[in-house]
């Protein structure tokens, strides 16, 4: 009889089916609400602009939005996945099928990444929808100022939705690791948000143990940038304007990067589940 | 030719507490089942089955040990297309349907879109569930998830099944069913690994069994072997009145022979109850 190899097949399906059944998730439900209710209110929320232009603030709103509840969904939706895999006995039964675990594990990594994607698409194109319009009433109320067509380059602001996804997907891939040898789904998702904390602010630890000058701090800071991406890196200049799109070189950097810490992530967790008792 | 399953000195044990005490469950298990048979393995709770099915699907990583499925290594990715596997107390994606589900497991077993629609359709028809195949699976009852089970495990056509319990939670008229099910499966070549706690059902149903407890091995054999060799016989006659009681005790004894019970043969309830309610064999031998 022939061997079963790897098979990409069978990791689309486990992923198609992980989509399924996250799409029929009342956390999905809330956390998309949540979030396209305050793209959509972005602009009643003007007043506290602080002083950023009106469009600006928008976008920020949005990708606020887009960062709090996708980062929310992706790490409670991963551990959800996987543990009603393991504690609905779900998976002893896939397992039992001529399956690698690799497939299985990966699977679900690549189920939730669609969910994100299609929350980042949804919430792009709504952003974007907003800002249009909002654009569109700001040029007719003082044509002067847009003398020279719209302002907000669209392209930024898909830049930026792949960006958020990029993000997303690898808090999905550390929450999975977590997950492949963790006990309880809460400590999961506590981790999972442990990790989120990391990745968002290791820069600042980084810059201030430099700063400082102590070598155990920069090895500190050294071990922790090892560790953990720096999700600063994944993010736009603060800027809407398509003077400042980055170089095509650039994005496929970045993506790389992204991509990079996802694959390395889940490919740990597939060492950590390879041994893992069902 | 290499039996459907065999363990070799297979041993589990499981770490327990903070302090990683071994317990062990599965205790220097020797098992071989030739192809072609129904095995039951039996044994009390805590006895070690459910580890040693575990063990030869590659679920857990035997301590020591090895298993085989039809001679290859069972921790291998490739030795498990034999096999098809019905969970005690299966529960599935609630979200498809049970036509969708099995196809679902066919699909991950490697079956090519036509064939895969056939199969799908053999299997449902195959445990009575051409009716409710549409409906999604968190709608059905105990005895239905138990049914979809098995036909998810037949799908793909193993020459190995392993049913831990299938009878679990099925009425005495799907358990009769199922019970015919088991049998024409082995009459067409496949083997059956059987666990249950029936154990009536698993006297008519299997040829050989072997006993567990506490991890190790008690008995095995066939039946007839175990629970056989009492050196007596069940005769059943037309009712005797007493002077023709007292007559054949005479007989006997001039024989010496000991008459040693006597019981009015009945039917037994589970004949009352598939007669009454039943559908068994005449309606597409629904479980």
């Amino acid at each position: 009889m022939k061997g079963a190899p790897f098979s990409f097949l069978r990791l689309g399906l486990v992923a198609q089916n992980t989509l399924r059944e996250a799409v029929r998730q009342r956390l999905l439900h809330l956390f998309l609400g949540l979030a396209l209710a305050l793209v959509l209110g972005a602009r009643s929320l003007r007043d506290f602009n602080f002083g950023a232009p009106e469009l600006k603030f928008i976008a920020d709103c949005g990708f606020g939005a887009m960062t709090l509840f996708g980062s929310a969904l992706t790490i409670a939706a991963t551990a959800q996945l996987f543990f009603s895999e393991i504690e609905n006995r779900t998976a002893l039964t896939l397992l039992a099928k001529p399956v690698w675990r690799a497939e299985f594990l990966l699977g679900k990594l690549v189920g939730v990444a669609l969910l994100t994607a299609l929350f980042c698409a949804l919430l792009t194109g709504l952003l974007a929808a907003v800002l249009w319009v909002r654009e569109g009433e700001l040029m007719a109320l003082d044509p002067e100022g847009f003398r020279g067509g719209r302002a907000v380059s669209y392209a930024m602001v898909a830049l930026g939705g792949w960006l958020q996804w990029l993000r997303l997907v690898v808090l999905a891939a550390f929450t999975l690791l977590v997950a492949s040898f963790a006990r309880t789904q809460v400590f999961a998702v506590v981790c999972g948000f442990g990790v989120l904390v990391i990745c968002h602010l290791q820069h600042l630890a980084q810059e201030a143990y430099t700063r400082a000058g102590s070598a155990v701090g920069v090895a500190l800071g050294g071990l922790f940038g090892g560790m953990f991406p720096n999700f600063q890196v994944l993010s736009l200049a603060d800027s809407l304007a398509a003077a400042d799109l980055p170089a095509p070189g650039t994005m496929v950097r970045l993506t790389a990067y992204g991509l990079g810490w996802a694959l390395a992530a889940g490919l740990l967790a597939v060492l950590s589940f390879r041994r893992r008792e069902i | 030719m290499a039996p459907a399953l065999e363990t070799r000195g297979l041993v589990k044990d499981f770490p327990v507490g903070l302090r990683e005490v071994k317990l062990r469950a599965v205790d220097h298990l020797d098992l071989s089942v030739p192809a072609g048979v129904i095995y039951g393995l039996l044994g009390p709770n805590g006895s070690g089955k459910s580890t040693t099915i575990k063990a030869l699907l590659g679920l857990v990583a035997p301590s020591a040990g090895e298993c085989r499925i039809f001679g290859r290594p069972s921790g291998e990715v490739a030795a498990r297309r034999d096999v098809g596997y019905l969970p005690e107390a299966p529960y599935f994606y609630r979200h498809l349907t049970g036509r969708e589900l099995v196809g679902f497991y066919g699909r991950m077993c490697g079956l090519g879109r036509r064939e895969l629609a056939e199969r799908v359709e053999t299997v449902v028809a195959q445990v009575g569930m051409t009716g409710a195949a549409d409906r999604a699976v968190e709608t059905y009852s105990k005895g239905m998830l138990q049914r979809i089970g098995l036909a998810q495990a037949l799908v793909h056509d193993p020459r190995l099944l392993i049913l831990d319990e299938p009878t679990a939670g099925v009425d005495p008229v799907g358990s009769a069913a199922m019970a015919d099910l088991i049998r024409g499966l082995r009459d067409a070549g496949k083997t059956v690994l059987l666990t249950s706690h029936l154990l009536g059902q698993m006297e008519a149903l299997c040829d050989r069994v072997a006993i567990l407890d506490r991890g190790r091995l008690v008995a095995e054999g066939t039946v007839a072997e175990l629970a056989g060799g009492t050196g007596r016989q069940q005769l059943e006659v037309d009712r005797l009145d007493e002077a023709q009681m007292t007559e054949l005790r005479a007989w006997l004894a001039v024989r010496g022979r000991g008459l040693h019970g006597v019981a009015a043969a009945g039917r037994g309830l589970d004949a009352v109850f598939l007669e009454r309610v039943g559908r068994v064999k005449g309606e597409g031998k629904e479980l």
